[in-house]
């Protein structure tokens, strides 16, 4: 370790400890003195310094060493007294204040830890903490109890022009006007005295002066009087470069001239002076009186003689004194002197002698108990140790033991404890035990709130330059301190602290530490009315989620106080409330696209293109129209998005609220930039700086009339989250900027948020490239267009499935020119397609009805169009400025279910842009279509009459309320005659399904083809055949025409829908149920009646195997069986009604079982045939049964209830045949009957196998050309015919 | 009685801080929390003075402050735990089995696949199972 002496706590003590000389002198002198500015004291100062003074020091040892440091303090003897407690706090609070206001100007916050951490140590560490303690231990000189600020000198200084000089020498050293430390008895009246003679040059000359000394030194003796001539110089404009006074005179004015009157020669006069007075006075003086004492300490203490005796004597001394301070010691006492002998000797350096008195000492006071001199002496050991560098260990406990034993006081060894502790910590600094010294810091934190929060913060110092520094701990004292300052009102203090602690919590999650501790700068600065500042702090506070919600009410709460005192607006960029989701940010522009409702815009561009691809100029075509433009636009422009004047560009932010308590906010909007000349812009980028450094201002100005912004205001609950959409409107050309959002917070602050800071995972619509994320924003706008309005009257949101309606469309035109070549496409054209323009006004349902001489015309258009989903309006169509155009459409809710429509329409403007050439506008409308009727088909072929077939259909009601007026039932295509099995008065008399109710109606339907041989003989009236009323059958209304616009179309659709084709196929009807809502009672159009019409595609026969066949023969056989068995023939017809060669399979069987279990595999092998509303439908083979109640007679039951077979078959158990297609043949039969009975020959299988004669005709077919049949039942009697022979 | 318990990251970041008093002290108890990491962090960078019990999580008292006592016990995964309590005279035995389960109630806690490391534990099971621990705190060693 370096030199003690050299440490801080060495200098401190050499400069503290140190021979105190009383100054007793005349008003004159002080007179003259004064002449420079300075006091007697102050003037004398700088020379009572010796950095080397080099004078030959020999006090107890014989061995003389040489002393380099010395300094004497100099006190008027009216100052030496034991200060007033309450100046000297008054004056500590003064030197805190002036250095807090000091600082506060000065102070730069770091802002990060490791900012904190690399400046200088002696940067970090505020210089004012050695003043204030020096300060500090200073209010306790003078104490009674120790001897080092006792005065070893008197120096008495009279002027030359005092009157009597020698008189006035005897008059200033009265013992009235000495201090009461040397009255009382704590020390010895008899000290040194030296006497001064000052003359001033300016007074006179100098031979009076040097008679005076004379006669001075005649009454006082030659050695210890002086004379000093100063104040030579006669204008007092002498200017020290260096000036000696300045430390001494802290209040001085700078413009002051100190010393003034003082030449070299003064001086050097003075300075000669004081070192004489020292070297050859003070010092010999000192070494005496060590000498003196140590001898009389010789011989009554030392030794071992003399320790027996003290003890002995302390012992019983012990019982008589006892008082609460301890013995009262004199100036004579041992112990006292004693005391002076170690202070002298520590003084003078001589510190081995010091200790040794001092062990000696406080041994005595120990036993005394007279414990505050116990403790000063514990702490000279501890400070001598530590001079000596000898023994830490001991060092550090005599400072322990000292603290100890002043906190043991109570309140009046307080101070002293104060004292101790700084002394002990600065020992610890100095030994880099930092942490410990912070420890000693924290205890030294008394009564005394203001001297706490100094030492509070000098510990958070040692904290922070610890190895390794201990950071957590810096905060805490710092926030400790502060609180303690705050509580003095030392406000400036405690920001500064609080400041110094925000590097801690910075980036952390103690966020509660975080919120403190900003919250209160915040609120201080706001006490110091410095707004903006405290604002600044708040803000940090503002968007505490964590806080319980009355702490968030009182952070808003004085928040906007203090923003109200600062009687403006804030602007504050990035405020935390509310929570703005950059990534949610949408920006929905128009370019060629443009969204007729909020809805279209939500959905994906993808959709949109997919259904866009056909309609708009293929791409190639649009690269050559760019390349066309390149020349005139320069390519930053062709990347960035387009937009057109007039028409409001869109933006969606979403705002959260993070806090649990409401917050309004109004006036939201957006801030944009509006470049008026893009060439200008795009040459200086300067320009566009400048724009954006007064966007607020102009903002206001020239651009708001060109930019109309909208304005939200909302208020939001605690925790609530709102999408705003916020708009701007272009009105002139150039280059337009989103630049963030603005919003005002309680109508008091406004929050800015710029777009462009955060990273850009945003959605932005309708980007065609990739652009940089600056150009995302930024919008090219270009001259008003002629933009189409679109909307679709009275569409249902809610409906009925298989509603059929018309609807208008109507596009209009606000702008000035024409737009013509209209297209448009439905993405759901089961739902809704175009329709003509004469069905504009046609009155419904009547129009949907037949008319005898309507003309089919256009029908075959209709289906090429409706099946490309495209429609072209008529060229000639055009829509003209400012008018609008109504167009048909047919709407038909052909599922149930959430349908989303999309509709697009394309079209063209002329002549005015060249950018833009078409636009299209799309419409998104959501439908719910809710289920009303089930209605499925059944049909069965009859064997007997393969032309014919039984139609039975099944209609529920799944409706809850509604009732539905049956109308009637069609057949779609001309090849079928339809009629009903039984009236329909008496299956549904009401002619109408309530809710929940079902129906089922049997009907017979031929196949006119077959039944007719020629094709071309349709008579124009069969095609009513394919109609069935179902409703009134005396009605002659008219039946809804199938085959026409629009159910035709339609159906056509459904049946595209469906996977199949438009074609019919044989055996494949379609069917068209329609039935009416007459009160409909869920829409507006309660007079017309609302149409249902259900489609069905694809009936065919449930079984409808290709091969059938018919067994015949007789029922009834007669036979004597006491003949040989009875032999019965049979014949087979097989028919195969397939465009296909087949080849069939007989297997006859005897034994049920086995027929039983093929039937199963059968049945798994090959599923039924697929028809909606019937899944489980068994094979029905038996084409004999018609009725209800035979079709729950299934062939397993009859199975069932045969016994064992009694007949076989004979002949061949297995036949195989070929047939050509569309040919019967016949195969004949033979079985053998042993007993008389009824028998059911229905044990047989029939396999067949098709081969097509041409591929892909027949897909339908094509995955049936195989099959198994199992045979039906056919019942022979067999009777013993006994009787009748 | 235990007024404070703490979860703290191996960042010094807070995760989990409970107080259980009535008074509204929970920004003091953060700080001394926040304090006594400093400790923390000398324990574990000075393994002398821990030397033979290399793999001790026990860090001991931490921190005597005037009326509270702040131990600490530091996970494998550098995640530290901190205890602040009233008593003046507790045993270590009774700290180190509080430590023990607090430790095995942390790592259930973070075993939820829901939970993501680093954040703050908001489980309702893991406060309710902490509440129970520090109840039973200094009861087992009075039987």
């Amino acid at each position: 370790m370096a030199d003690p002496a050299s440490t801080p706590l060495g200098k401190m003590l050499l400069e503290e400890i140190t021979p105190v000389v009383m100054v007793l002198c005349t008003p004159y002198v002080e007179e003259s003195c004064l002449k420079n500015g300075l006091s007697l004291i102050q003037l004398l100062s700088p020379f009572c310094d010796f950095t080397n003074i080099d004078v030959p020091v020999r006090t107890a040892s014989d061995q003389p060493y040489r002393l380099r440091k010395f300094k004497l303090r100099l006190f008027y003897s009216s100052d030496i007294r034991q200060p007033n407690l309450e100046v000297a706090k008054e004056r500590l609070k003064k030197v805190i204040t002036h250095v807090g206001e000091k600082n506060f100007l000065e102070s730069s916050d770091p802002s990060q830890v490791n900012n904190l951490l690399s400046r200088p140590e002696s940067e970090m560490l505020p210089s004012w903490f050695q003043f204030f303690n020096k300060e500090l231990v200073r209010t306790l000189s003078f104490s009674d109890h120790e001897a080092f600020d006792h005065p070893v000198a008197c120096l008495l200084v009279v002027s030359s022009k005092d009157d009597e000089p020698v008189n006035r020498f005897v008059d200033l050293f009265n013992t009235n006007k000495l201090p009461s430390l040397l009255n009382d008895g704590a020390m010895d009246p008899k000290i040194m005295k030296h006497y001064l003679l000052l003359h001033d040059n300016q007074d006179g000359p100098f031979n009076k002066a040097t008679k005076l000394l004379a006669d001075m030194r005649n009454a006082f003796g030659q050695n210890d009087c002086q004379i000093i001539c100063f104040n030579s110089s006669q204008d007092g404009k002498i200017h020290h470069q260096d000036n000696p006074w300045a430390p001494f005179k802290s209040d001085a004015l700078p413009t002051e001239n100190l010393g003034g009157f003082l030449n070299l020669d003064d001086l050097n006069e003075i300075k000669d002076f004081m070192q004489e007075l020292s070297s050859k006075h003070i010092i010999p003086y000192m070494e005496q009186k060590i000498r003196v004492l140590n001898q009389q300490v010789s011989a009554t203490r030392k030794g071992f003689r003399n320790q027996i005796k003290n003890l002995w004597w302390r012992k019983g001394k012990e019982d008589t004194i006892d008082t609460p301070n301890g013995p009262v010691y004199t100036f004579n006492s041992i112990e006292s002197q004693i005391r002076i002998l170690g202070d002298y000797a520590f003084m003078l350096g001589d510190y081995e002698l010091a200790l040794s008195n001092y062990r000696l000492i406080s041994t005595d006071y120990k036993l005394d108990k007279a414990w505050k001199r116990y403790a000063g002496v514990q702490e000279m050991m501890g400070l001598t140790y530590f001079l000596l560098d000898q023994s830490r260990k001991d060092a550090e406990y005599c400072m322990e033991n000292a603290f100890n034993t002043y906190l043991k006081l109570g309140s009046a060894g307080r101070r002293n404890t104060t004292r101790c502790g700084l002394w002990w910590a600065e020992m610890l600094k100095t030994r880099d035990q930092l942490k410990e010294a912070a420890t000693v810091y924290f205890r030294i934190c008394g009564e005394d709130t203001l001297h706490s929060a100094v030492m509070l913060e000098q510990a958070s110092f040692c904290y922070l330059l610890s190895k390794p520094p201990m950071l957590h701990k810096y905060g805490f004292h710092l926030v400790l301190s502060g609180d303690h300052y705050k509580k003095c009102d030392q406000i400036k203090h405690a920001i500064r602290t609080y400041r110094s602690a925000i590097p801690v919590y910075k980036g952390t999650t103690w966020s509660l530490i975080k919120d403190h501790v900003h919250f209160h700068i915040g609120q201080w600065y706001a006490l110091l009315g410095m707004y903006d500042v405290a604002v600044t702090h708040m803000l940090e506070v503002l968007a505490s989620t964590h806080q319980s919600k009355t702490t968030q009410e009182l952070f808003l709460r004085d928040f906007l106080q203090i923003v109200q005192k600062t009687g403006k607006t804030f602007e504050v960029l990035k405020l935390q409330l509310p929570v703005i989701n950059i990534s949610s940010l949408k920006v929905i522009f128009e370019d060629q696209r443009t969204n007729a409702s909020a809805a279209a815009a939500r959905v994906k561009e993808s959709l949109w293109r997919s259904l866009e691809e056909d309609i708009i100029p293929s791409s190639t075509a649009r690269s050559n129209w760019l390349e066309l433009q390149s020349k005139i636009m320069p390519r930053k422009y062709k990347e960035s998005n387009i937009c057109v004047a007039g028409e409001a560009l869109k933006v969606d932010i979403e705002f959260k609220n993070p806090l649990q308590i409401p917050i309004s906010v109004s006036s939201v909007s957006l801030m944009c930039e509006l470049c008026a000349n893009p060439e200008e812009d795009a040459n200086s980028s300067n320009n566009e700086v400048q724009n954006n450094e007064d966007r607020t201002s102009t903002s206001s100005g020239d651009i708001n009339s060109c930019l109309i912004l909208s304005e939200v205001d909302f208020s939001l609950e605690g925790g609530e989250t709102t999408v705003v959409q916020l708009t701007v409107t272009p009105r002139i050309e150039g280059i337009l900027k989103i630049v963030g959002v603005k919003w005002k917070l309680s109508s008091a602050v406004v929050g800015l948020c710029n777009f462009e800071f955060n990273p850009v995972n945003r959605v932005v619509r309708g980007r065609r490239k990739q652009h940089s994320p600056s150009s995302d924003l930024k919008f090219l706008v270009i001259k008003s267009l002629p933009r189409l309005q679109g909307f679709i009257h009275s569409l249902p949101e809610k409906t009925y499935a298989g509603d059929l309606r018309p609807l208008v469309l109507e596009l209009s035109n606000q702008s000035k020119s024409p737009v013509k070549n209209l297209k448009m496409k439905i993405s759901n054209p089961r739902f809704l397609y175009a329709g003509n323009q004469k069905e504009l006004n046609a009155d419904f349902p009547a129009c949907l009805k037949k008319k005898m001489n309507v003309e089919k015309s256009g029908r075959h258009a209709n289906v090429n169009k409706t099946l490309q989903n495209l429609y072209h309006f008529p060229e000639d169509i055009s829509v003209q400025e400012e008018t609008s155009l109504s167009w048909p459409l047919w709407f038909h809710a052909a599922v149930p279910g959430n349908i989303p429509l999309y509709i697009t329409i394309y079209y063209e403007m002329e002549g005015v842009s060249s950018i833009m050439k078409y636009r299209t506008l799309r419409m998104h409308y959501n439908l719910q279509v809710l289920p009303s009727l089930d209605v499925s088909f059944q049909l069965s072929t009859r064997p007997s009459r393969s032309q014919e077939f039984l139609l039975r259909m099944d209609v529920v009601n799944k409706t809850s309320s509604e009732c539905f007026q049956v109308h009637q039932l069609s057949s779609v295509g001309q090849q079928w005659e339809i009629s009903l099995l039984q009236p329909v008065d008496s299956i549904l008399p009401s002619q109408s399904l309530f809710a929940g109710q079902s129906l089922s109606c049997f009907f017979m339907l031929k196949d006119r083809r077959r039944s007719s041989t020629s094709e071309d003989s349709i008579p124009s009236l069969s095609h009513i055949q394919s109609d069935v009323r179902l409703g009134p059958q005396d009605n002659s209304e008219a039946f809804f025409d199938v085959s026409s616009s629009p159910l035709a179309d339609f159906h056509d659709c459904e049946r595209s829908s469906r996977g199949m084709s438009s074609q019919g196929c044989e055996y494949k009807v379609d069917f068209v149920f329609i039935t009416q809502l007459l009160k409909g009672n869920s829409d507006s159009s309660s007079n017309t009646p609302l149409v249902f019409s259900h489609h069905a595609c694809d009936c065919s026969p449930s079984s409808m195997s290709p091969i059938s066949w018919l067994v015949d023969g007789p029922r009834t056989i007669q036979h004597n069986f006491s003949a040989p068995p009875c032999e019965v023939n049979l014949k087979m017809t097989i028919t195969n009604s397939s465009d296909a060669i087949a080849s069939v399979h007989i297997n006859t069987f005897d034994s049920p079982s086995s027929n039983n279990q093929l039937i199963n595999d059968a049945t798994t092998s090959q599923p039924p045939e697929h028809q909606s509303g019937w899944s489980e439908i068994p094979i029905v083979n038996d084409t004999k049964i018609i009725t209800t109640e035979a079709l729950t007679t299934r062939v397993p039951k009859s199975l069932s209830l045969e016994s064992v077979p009694q007949f076989i078959w004979s002949g061949t158990s297995s036949t195989k045949l070929v047939l050509q297609p569309r040919s019967t043949a016949e195969i004949p039969l033979q079985i053998c009957v042993f007993t008389p009975g009824i028998y059911d020959l229905s044990n047989y299988i029939l396999n067949w196998n098709l081969t097509p004669v041409n591929d892909g005709e027949n897909q339908g077919e094509a995955n049936k050309s195989s099959g198994v049949c199992q045979g039906y039942p056919y019942y022979l009697s067999v009777l013993e015919s006994n009787f009748k022979d | 009685m235990i007024v404070c318990v703490a979860v703290v990251g191996h960042q010094n970041n807070p995760l989990y801080i409970q107080s259980f008093t009535d008074a509204d002290d929970a920004l003091k108890l953060h700080h001394i929390v926040h304090c006594s990491l400093d400790v923390v962090d000398e324990r574990v960078n000075n393994p002398k003075k821990s030397g033979p019990t290399l793999n001790e999580t026990f860090l001991g008292l931490l921190y005597p402050t005037e009326n509270y006592k702040v131990y600490g016990y530091l996970t494998n995964t550098k995640v530290k735990f901190i205890l602040v309590t009233t008593d003046l005279d507790v045993r270590d035995a009774d700290v180190r089995n509080f430590f023990r389960r607090f430790h095995a109630a942390y790592v259930d806690a973070v075993s939820n696949p829901f939970h993501v490391p680093g954040k703050k534990i908001t489980s309702r099971t893991f406060a309710d199972r902490v509440s129970t621990i520090v109840q039973s705190f200094g009861l087992s060693s009075a039987v």
